[in-house]
């Protein structure tokens, strides 16, 4: 065996394992549920519809209304989101900062906390007599309480502020670790020539985090498309369907009506879809060389 | 840099650290105080908080699902992180056309919302059920298994090993270790923080994974912590003085794991090599 | 190395058992219907909140231990849509495994679980007298012909009020009888005006409210048929619409978002009163300091309607059997203590304080307990009196899903959109749904 067969073939021994895994744990059922998204009723009466469900799509006006929701929270929480993110770890990777462990700890804590636990607090912070709107009637901001949870537009700022608070974190970690394997070195260069802290943060930090950025933006994209969570237990989608995510329509028409998993597959299809589409257009943007 | 700065990123870093944390400090007190009171959004701490364990622990078995939740997900990371790494490398230091068209296919298995993949995957378990009891419906092994390879992990450790300097693999061929002791013995001890923040996120998502759980798992004693805190929300007077309190210790575990975790994100690769 | 290996040996009896999967899914589906070893010697039950069902069980479970002492009945404490998920999953993959015996089910979604998934269920029809239970139960739980529930507790709506606030706004609680929902609104109006007190609860994102309302006049969301939209020209549904604005527009209700802030509400005292199903009575009794200040009035009927009644009904839920081993036990069980049991509907009042369905138990001495939270009032006696004449209607196949449409139109009515446009766009939508 030549040396490059036998490194092509141990490429593939360091893969075999996971690729096994996920295919029989993710696209065998993957498969399944495509089969499924050519079928509808209730239950298991399913009859077999051909492109009936995808016909249906275009027309479910709650399937709209849950998509363009999707999709401002999409556009506008994910940069939001991920530029916060790279601040934060910039700030912590300070090598003078103290308790850099308790301010990472303590950034970090949302995104561990029970979901139940938190979207009952944050649902008392924001009710109309909570203590936001306590404080921005006090400090003059406002004149009327904000109907956080009941009006249609706030009840979307909500979910944006919710998610935001709860991924940040998270997001944080990503950077933070990949900070650790940029060299000292590269900054001291750039300080001797001039540069001051926001030249080597666009010039030096976010080149070499390229990978990690548009890693991170993949994953909060596909994790806000397919945005859960922080709906079902926040507002349920309310008021009215205005902050109803696609996730939550599919566990809608799979659990909370007379199940239809055959449509629900078909909604499942269409995030895929969408996720595709938008990956596609990040690695585009982002790039994705390999030097 | 300037000690105006540092003033300013020191209140900045408080201010978000405070608002982040608010929450849960809002949680542990309303553990100390009754349930009609914690509706109320009392935000004082009260003098309940024994009376809440005690509830806690007459209706739940709270030491056994601990003890669950730890197993799958110590059992998860480990398994993952191995898995995972092997394969991001893998797909980054032997990069073919193949591998790369493999990879996206890979991807792929994230776009789906897990609820499309619940049922039929469920029916795979059933069946195992039959074959080999000690991974079918309602084992811990039948929980762990769907999450044990990810692409998520595969994509990340990808995209860190893009960092990795290639001197070092040639450096390992010189001394004649073999490719899997490249990533052993070089790969894995260099990108400990990569490690570190991976077994931090999949010990998180394993410790609150919900759905997967609640649908295969099924006797009492095979619960782990979410499905108890759903179950102590299931009444119609619920109370939240001793659901806050379960849901305090039910975050401790991942706060201290990420608090001693965080601590590798000091010495970074370059100083390991040295 | 060695990790290396156990992880492809794990993946290799993985991947041989999915493969086997296609094969052995024929036989384990049978498995579940023939039914070869229907009786068992333990059945497994699910259902939600200890305070009511599962004490419930408990009792049963007891009593059941002296009349066949051979059977194991083992209680699994759920959510509820924790049941509705876990019951879903393992009937559409239909292996039948992963099952419990027993099942407890909201009524509005037992033709929901009857019809999608047909044999799923062992019929009761033979184990308890339909004559013994209230009729109301039997329509939502039944399938052509078949009785599929033992039925269980009562969805009976009371009016639950503040004495004091109604004091303080110049009314005697006695004279409250056969309250209207316009009626209702104007003692509202009275009592903000006396104490600032909001009258109720609403929350944008459950139309219970809208559900009992229409009930009292016999209608529902579905034509008889229980398929049918019927939301257009519903001028029950129109009426309880109008009334839900006026609590809004006018301030009267208290906007809500979930149950801990609607039990937050009356437990708090901001809320005058709460129109809801008897099931609410150990939550509003949770403020002990308010003993006393309660009482419970029969419930405000829809305005117009002339059939309409002072009674309604909001959730109540019945046991399923599943058909899978073990169901004949599990029959059994159900018909020897819910379905049968005199004593065991009285301890449920006294020990639970719930109220069940089954008719003979009323004639019992536990029905004329005295209540002190709510001032003396014989609040189980009362509200057996009321479960009696609730309007039987057919909930059908599709109450949540209508609601969410309804739910949506109720937010564009509020903003201003013609009622008749209002349920027009409603039934439209609907109807697209369900076909």
């Amino acid at each position: 065996m030549s040396y490059k067969t036998k490194n092509a073939l141990t490429g593939w021994m360091f893969i075999a394992v996971a690729a096994i895994l996920i295919t029989v744990f993710y696209f065998y059922p993957m498969f399944q549920s495509l089969l499924l998204s050519f079928q509808s009723g209730a239950g298991t009466n399913l009859e077999f519809v051909g492109f009936a469900n995808y016909v249906r799509l275009f027309s479910d006006p709650t399937f709209l209304t849950a998509l363009t929701n999707t999709v401002i929270y999409l556009l506008v929480q994910v940069p939001v989101m991920i530029f916060f993110a790279l601040i934060i770890s910039v700030m912590l990777n300070n090598d003078k900062l103290k308790f850099r462990g308790w301010f990472r700890t303590a950034i970090f804590l949302p995104c561990v906390t029970s979901l139940v636990a938190y979207s009952v607090i944050f649902k008392y912070l924001f009710a109309s007599d909570g203590l936001v709107n306590m404080a921005l009637l006090n400090t003059g901001i406002l004149q009327a309480p904000i109907q956080w949870l009941t009006d249609p537009f706030w009840a979307k700022v909500l979910i944006i502020i919710a998610i935001t608070w709860r991924w940040t974190g998270y997001n944080m970690i990503f950077y933070l670790s990949a900070l650790q394997n940029i060299d000292k070195s590269i900054y001291e260069a750039a300080k001797i020539d001039g540069a001051n802290a926001f030249q080597s943060f666009i010039k030096i930090t976010i080149p070499m985090l390229k990978p990690i950025i548009l890693f991170t933006t993949i994953i909060s994209t596909i994790g806000t498309l397919q945005l859960f969570d922080e709906v079902m237990n926040i507002t349920g989608g309310g008021p009215g369907n205005a902050t109803l995510t696609i996730s939550q329509y599919i566990y809608n028409l799979s659990f909370e009506y007379t199940p239809n998993f055959g449509y629900a597959a078909t909604v499942s299809y269409a995030i895929v879809v969408l996720i595709v589409f938008f990956s596609i257009l990040q690695f585009k943007l982002v790039g994705d060389k390999n030097d | 840099m300037t000690k105006l700065k540092m003033g300013a990123m020191y209140t900045a870093l408080t201010i978000i650290s405070l608002v982040s944390i608010f929450p849960f400090i809002w949680m542990i007190v309303s553990a100390t105080n009754r349930s009609v009171d914690v509706t109320r959004g009392r935000i004082f701490p009260g003098t309940h908080i024994f009376e809440n364990l005690q509830n806690l622990l007459n209706q739940v078995n709270l030491v056994p699902a601990l003890m669950n939740s730890a197993i799958i997900a110590v059992g998860t990371t480990v398994l993952a992180l191995f898995i995972g790494s092997l394969a991001g490398y893998g797909f980054e230091v032997y990069r073919s056309k193949k591998k790369d068209i493999v990879f996206t296919i890979l991807l792929l298995s994230m776009m789906i919302p897990f609820a499309a993949l619940m049922v039929p995957l469920f029916r795979m378990f059933a069946s195992i059920s039959s074959v080999i009891p000690f991974i079918g419906i309602d084992t811990l092994p039948a929980v762990m298994l769907p999450t044990v390879a990810t692409a998520f992990l595969i994509f990340f450790f990808r995209q860190s090993t893009k960092m990795f300097p290639r001197e070092m693999i040639e450096a390992g061929r010189m001394d004649g270790l073999s490719e899997f002791g490249i990533f052993l013995r070089i790969y894995a001890p260099t990108m400990k923080t990569t490690y570190a923040a991976a077994a931090i996120i999949t010990f998180m998502a394993s410790w609150n994974n919900y759905l997967w759980p609640l649908v295969v798992l099924q006797s009492p004693g095979n619960q782990t912590i979410p499905l108890l805190i759903s179950n102590l929300g299931s009444s119609y007077s619920p109370d939240y003085g001793v659901i806050m309190l379960a849901i305090v210790i039910a975050t401790i575990p991942t706060a201290v794991i990420f608090f001693f975790m965080q601590k590798h994100f000091v010495a970074g690769m370059m100083g390991s090599i040295k | 190395m060695k990790k290396y290996l156990v992880a492809a040996g794990l993946t290799a009896t993985v991947l041989l058992a999915a493969c086997g999967n296609d094969g052995a899914n024929g036989a384990e589906e049978s498995t579940g219907n023939e039914g070869g070893d229907a009786s068992a010697d333990s059945i497994e039950v699910w259902a939600w909140d200890p305070n009511f069902n599962i004490a419930a069980l408990e009792i049963a479970k007891e009593e059941y231990a002296e009349i066949n002492p051979d059977v194991e009945v083992m209680i699994n404490e759920f959510a509820q849509d924790d049941i509705i998920q876990k019951l879903n999953t393992g009937l559409s993959a239909g292996t039948g495994s992963g099952l419990p015996n027993i099942a407890l089910i909201e009524d509005y979604r037992a033709q929901s679980f009857l019809q999608a998934y047909p044999d799923a269920f062992f019929p009761l029809t033979d184990f308890f007298n339909e004559e013994d239970f209230a009729s109301y139960k039997i329509a939502p739980t039944s399938l052509e012909d078949e009785h599929y529930a033992m039925p269980f507790d009562t969805g009976v709506t009371g009016l639950y009020i503040r004495t004091d606030y109604l004091e303080e706004a110049g009314y005697d609680p006695a004279d409250l009888q056969d309250l209207d929902w316009n009626e209702y609104i104007e003692i509202g109006r009275d009592i903000k005006e006396a104490t600032g007190k909001q009258l109720l609860t609403v929350d944008p994102n459950d139309l219970g409210q809208i559900r009992m309302m229409i009930q009292t006049a016999g209608s529902w969301y579905l034509e008889e048929d229980g398929a049918t939209p019927n939301l257009e020209n519903n001028e029950d549904l129109k009426m309880a619409f109008e009334i839900y604005k006026t609590l809004v527009d006018e301030e009267l209700g208290k906007p809500i978002s979930d149950w801990s802030q609607y039990l937050a509400a009356f437990n708090s005292g901001e809320v005058a009163s709460v129109p809801t199903g008897n099931w609410i009575t150990p939550s509003v009794r949770a403020e002990e300091s308010q003993s006393g200040n309660w009482t419970v009035l029969p419930f405000p009927k829809l305005p117009g309607a002339d059939d309409a009644v002072n009674a309604s009904n909001l959730g109540g839920s019945s046991w399923y059997v599943l058909n899978v081993d073990g169901k004949e036990t599990a029959a059994e069980f159900l018909s020897e203590t819910f379905g049968s049991s005199e004593a065991l509907y009285e301890e449920l009042i006294t020990e639970v304080g719930a109220l069940g369905t089954y008719l003979p138990a009323a004639s019992s001495d536990a029905y004329q307990l005295e209540d002190e939270f709510f001032g003396g009032q014989q609040i189980i006696s009362d509200f057996a009196e009321w479960s009696e004449q609730i309007p039987q209607v057919n909930f059908g196949l599709h109450t949540y899903s209508i609601e969410d449409v309804l739910a949506v139109e109720m937010q564009n009515y509020l903003n201003g959109k013609d009622i008749d446009d209002v349920l027009a766009d409603a039934q439209k939508e609907a109807e697209a749904r369900l076909n």
